[in-house]
C-alpha cells in the first residue's frame, strides 16, 4: 500500500470527490429515513489520514460511540465504519421514534444498526454507480464502546498495519440538532489503484 | 507527576513516580512490564499477534512476537533487574462477534501470542484481564506497580 505523499493531488481530489457524491447519497437516505424532518449535510470532511490521527475524529480514543461495522465484498473487498458518539446517537434514535429517548436499549440499538445499513449501501451504491465496481455490503455489527476499541477492533480484525486510509466526516444537522457521524471506509490494498484506473484512465501502478 | 500516553501500536516505559495510560483497547492488549523495587515499568499496546506477514515496521510495538522483547529491552535499560520483573496483561476482546469473517478472533489470538512471548523470555504473568465484548482502560502506577483496569459502565478495579 503506499503512503499519502505517494498519492498526487488529481489522486487526492478525486478520492474527495467520490467521498462527497458517497457521503451525499447516504445524506439523502438518511433524510428519508427521518421522515419530514430537515437534514442538511454540514461540509463533509473527507481526509487521507495517518491511523494515530483517526483517532482525534471520532473525538479520542476514550470517546464512548456506537460504531456499526459492515465488510464490502464484490469486486472491491473492504471495511467500512458508521460511528456515532454515544449522544449523537441518542438524539438520532430520539428523531426516528419521535421522543426523547435517554438509554441505549435493545430497540435502539436495533434501529441504529438499520439506520448504519442503510447509510452504508446508498454510500457504497454511489460508488458503484461512479466506478461500474459491483460492491455488496454485508450485514451489520454493532458495538457500543470507547472508539480506540470499536477502531482498533476494525482494524485490527481488516490486518490494516500501515498509515494511510480515506475518512469522510459527515456532519448531520436535523431540525437544529448538530449530529456527528463518521463514515470509515478501508478498502483492499489494490481499491485505489483501480479506482483511478477506472476514472482516470491510468494504469494500475502508474 | 508524570503521565504517558501510549497509543495503538506504541510501547514506552517510565521510571519513579509516573502513570503510564493507554485507552480504548479492544482486540488489542495492552502488556506491563514492572520492576517495583527499582520502579520501572514499561506498557505496550499490542496490536496484532505476529509480525511476520506484514510490512517491517519501526514500531515494534505492534506486534506481540516484536513487542515484548523490545519491551524488555525497554525497561531492562532504565534500570529494571530482569529477576525482578512481572508482567500484567489486559484486552483481546472480541468486540464484533456478529460481524462477517468474525471467526478470525483477533484479540483471543493477541492474547494467546503475548502469553507465550512472555514465557519465552521467562517473565512471569501474574495478573490478566483479558477477552470478553468490551473494551478496556489500562492505567500502570510506576511506583508501587498497580495496575488499574476499567471498561465503559463498570468500575475500576485493580488487576
Amino acid at each position: 500500500m503506499r503512503s499519502r505523499d505517494e498519492l498526487t493531488p488529481m489522486q487526492q481530489d478525486l478520492l474527495r470527490e467520490l467521498g462527497n457524491i458517497g457521503a451525499g447519497n447516504a445524506t439523502s437516505a438518511l433524510s428519508t429515513l427521518l421522515g419530514d424532518k430537515r437534514l442538511d449535510m454540514v461540509v463533509p470532511e473527507v481526509v487521507v489520514c495517518s491511523l494515530p490521527d483517526t483517532m482525534g475524529l471520532v473525538g479520542g480514543p476514550e470517546m464512548v460511540v456506537v460504531g456499526i461495522y459492515i465488510t464490502m465484498s464484490g469486486d472491491a473487498d473492504g471495511h467500512i465504519a458508521f460511528m456515532l458518539p454515544k449522544d449523537s446517537a441518542l438524539s438520532l434514535v430520539g428523531i426516528l421514534v419521535g421522543m426523547p429517548v435517554e438509554e441505549l436499549d435493545e430497540m435502539a440499538l436495533s434501529a441504529l444498526q438499520e439506520v448504519g445499513n442503510i447509510v452504508v449501501a446508498s454510500y457504497l451504491n454511489a460508488l458503484s454507480d461512479m466506478t461500474g465496481l459491483k460492491l455488496v455490503p454485508s450485514v451489520p455489527a454493532l458495538a457500543v464502546d470507547m472508539a480506540g476499541a470499536v477502531w482498533g477492533a476494525i482494524l485490527a480484525g481488516a490486518q490494516i498495519t500501515e498509515d494511510f486510509i480515506t475518512v469522510i466526516k459527515a456532519a448531520f444537522q436535523v431540525d437544529g440538532t448538530s449530529l456527528d457521524a463518521l463514515i470509515m471506509m478501508i478498502p483492499e490494498a489494490d481499491y485505489f489503484e483501480r479506482i483511478f484506473s477506472i476514472l482516470l484512465g491510468t494504469e494500475a501502478g502508474e | 507527576m508524570t503521565e504517558l500516553f501510549v497509543n495503538m501500536g506504541e510501547l514506552k516505559v517510565l521510571e519513579g513516580n509516573g502513570r503510564l495510560i493507554t485507552v480504548g483497547l479492544g482486540s488489542c492488549v495492552g502488556v506491563a512490564l514492572l520492576d517495583v523495587q527499582n520502579k520501572v515499568a514499561g506498557l505496550a499496546h499490542v496490536f496484532l499477534a505476529n509480525s511476520g506477514n506484514h510490512k517491517p515496521s519501526d514500531q515494534p510495538g505492534k506486534f506481540a512476537d516484536t513487542a515484548i522483547p523490545a519491551l524488555l529491552d525497554s525497561v531492562l535499560k532504565k534500570g529494571a533487574r530482569r529477576y525482578q520483573l512481572k508482567a500484567k496483561i489486559a484486552g483481546g476482546a472480541h468486540l464484533f462477534p456478529t460481524a462477517a469473517g468474525a471467526s478470525l478472533n483477533v484479540g483471543k489470538q493477541n492474547v494467546e501470542a503475548v502469553r507465550r512471548h512472555l514465557r519465552e523470555v521467562g517473565v512471569p504473568l501474574v495478573a490478566e484481564d483479558v477477552e470478553g465484548s468490551y473494551g478496556r482502560k489500562l492505567v500502570v502506577n510506576v511506583d508501587d506497580g498497580t495496575v488499574i483496569v476499567q471498561a465503559i459502565g463498570q468500575s475500576a478495579r485493580e488487576l
